[in-house]
């Protein structure tokens, strides 16, 4: 049981190296549905701050995928954003739900956290038959499995 | 399906009417679901031929899922929702034992004793359905008539995180159905509850409390004496 | 790497110069050729003159959205981080904005393709060797540009495109 215990962490953790200081997830109306912080970086907000910047960066990211320069018509939104103390690396799903990844700058492999994160969002919220589609998430297994990836060390 | 009055079939005799090529000629060749181009339905199929197929952990997630949703429905409660899930899994238990004792040949036996059944249910039962064994096996030492068998990490609650407002359920009562659906088909009446029974490895440690019916008991006891 | 449009913000939110490349995917076009006149009056007139190419979105309205994304995405930032952190750059699956903003609320935009590496310092010194130069300190520019007045001057102009090329 031990030596499966080590195995596991290893295959399905983070590199030691990463911090994320949050995730967030929006739904497809850019209703704020999951937030959560792993390690300090990120100030703290009321969940109403939360909500209204949920609902900002919905609208933020509607329009990034407008002003696209280049003749492609299908531009997808932002991606990537980079202040001075931290990266954000935002995935929307085909169904358009958003999924927001705080971490330290410079991080390079988020790609890689945000498909896992889809995963376990897939795995353990749309899975579980209690969950209301659109609503907020009050999954434990969910948090189980992401803290688990995310802070495997503590 | 010739003979179908469906507004589809009309529909295609107009367009036939109007233009003399039928169109919709290939249509009217049976494309029923129900049977494969073999024309073999799932009856026909050798009962071993699902003995050691997998089946999709996701797909059956998913059609559990909706299961437990449905029994939702229309319940009053927790206890409510557990008595249906363990409904559910009474009807497959007793499909199951059936084909179960049906692939061992000539080597199934019927248990008769107490003992032997729960070693059924935690080895036979549990390895044809999960792939593993069960757990534990363990006698509750207060009382004669209760036995415990526990999942470190049932299969049926893998993605299923219980809300704080219903913490008493576990999902695990369907199997828990399925038990005491096979008990019943040995002649071995009793209860079967799923608890939730975490410990710091295991956080979907599931117990499933046996608690058998006083004329087991009963006959247990002659055959001890005989 | 290509760079796709300019676009320089006063502390009044209006935007003050618009100056776009055409893509260099049409190679016969000289790589800098600049969309809004020099000697036009006043870049919002000659931008308003310009119809939208192609059913896209016309320099102004392009200018507004981006405006609006930067003021928000600005806030977000120093929501999220206190107000000492300052938003840098973002990254679509087509292009990349970079932003700069000075002490004195002018902000410096710039949209490029995705392969190019943070463009902060070389926005820093369009500020310091191109804007300070030739706009602050030429006397004949009005302190307040409304409209864009002021801006479009011709060494500035060329101080763009000559930079450009530079980053290229």
């Amino acid at each position: 049981m031990f030596l499966f215990r080590l195995r596991s962490s290893r295959v399905f953790s983070l590199a030691v190296t990463m911090v994320v200081y949050a995730v967030l997830i929006l739904n497809k109306a850019g209703g704020l549905i999951y937030q959560r912080d792993f390690n300090p970086g990120l100030q703290k907000l009321s969940s109403n701050d939360y909500l209204i910047l949920a609902g900002t960066f919905h609208g933020v990211h509607a329009i990034t995928s407008q002003i696209s320069p280049t003749n492609e018509t299908s531009s997808s939104g932002l991606e990537v954003l980079e202040s001075e103390n931290f990266v954000m690396r935002c995935f929307q799903t085909l169904t358009g739900t958003k999924f927001l990844i705080f971490a330290e700058p410079r991080q390079q492999n988020l790609d890689v956290v945000v498909r896992r994160v889809y995963e376990l969002y897939a795995d353990y919220v749309m899975k579980n038959p209690f969950y209301q589609i659109e609503m907020p998430i009050r999954s434990e297994g969910f948090d189980r499995h992401l803290t688990s990836y995310i802070k495997p060390h503590q | 399906m010739n003979r179908d009055p469906s507004p589809f079939r009309t529909a295609s005799t107009a367009s036939t009417a109007t233009s003399p090529t039928p169109k919709y000629a290939n249509l009217t060749a049976s494309t029923n679901l129900r049977y494969s181009l073999t024309r073999k339905s799932i009856y026909d199929r050798h009962l071993n031929r699902t003995k050691t197929s997998e089946l999709s952990k996701s797909a059956f997630a998913f059609l559990f899922g909706e299961m437990v949703q449905y029994a939702q429905k229309k319940v009053y409660g927790v206890q409510d929702l557990e008595k249906k899930l363990n409904l559910h899994g009474y009807a497959v238990g007793q499909r199951f034992l059936e084909l179960l004792l049906w692939r061992d040949g000539r080597t199934a036996k019927r248990e008769t004793r107490i003992l032997g059944i729960l070693q059924f249910i935690s080895h036979q039962l549990y390895r044809a359905i999960f792939q593993k064994q069960a757990d534990t096996l363990e006698k509750v030492r207060e009382n004669e008539d209760e036995y415990m068998i526990s999942d470190n990490d049932p299969v049926v609650n893998t993605y299923i995180s219980v809300p704080k407002e219903m913490s008493q359920l576990n999902c695990g009562a369907f199997i828990a159905g399925i038990i005491e659906a096979v008990l019943d088909g040995h002649c071995f009446p009793a209860k079967v509850t799923a608890h939730t029974a975490p410990n710091e490895m295991w956080p979907g440690r599931t117990v499933f409390l046996i608690k058998f019916e006083p004329e087991v008991l009963e006959r247990e006891a002659l055959r001890v004496g005989s | 790497m290509v760079v796709y449009s300019f676009f320089i913000f006063d502390r009044h939110c209006e935007c003050i110069y618009i100056r776009q490349w055409l893509n260099t995917a049409s190679a016969t076009q000289p790589l800098s050729r600049p969309v809004t006149a020099s000697s036009a009056a006043t870049v919002t007139t000659s931008v308003a003159e310009k119809p939208p190419s192609g059913g896209r979105l016309s320099m102004a309205e392009q200018a507004k959205l981006v405006f609006g994304v930067i003021f928000s995405l600005r806030n977000m930032v120093k929501k999220l981080c206190g107000p000492e952190d300052s938003f840098l750059c973002y990254r679509t699956g087509h292009y990349k904005l970079h932003y700069y903003e000075t002490l004195s609320s002018l902000r410096f935009v710039m949209l490029t393709d995705i392969r190019t590496e943070s463009l902060k310092s070389s926005l820093h010194q369009i500020y310091v060797n191109l804007y300070v130069e030739y706009v602050v300190k030429n006397p004949l520019s009005p302190v307040e540009h409304a409209g864009g007045e002021g801006v479009n001057n011709e060494l500035f102009e060329l101080g763009i495109d000559s930079f450009v090329r530079t980053i290229d």
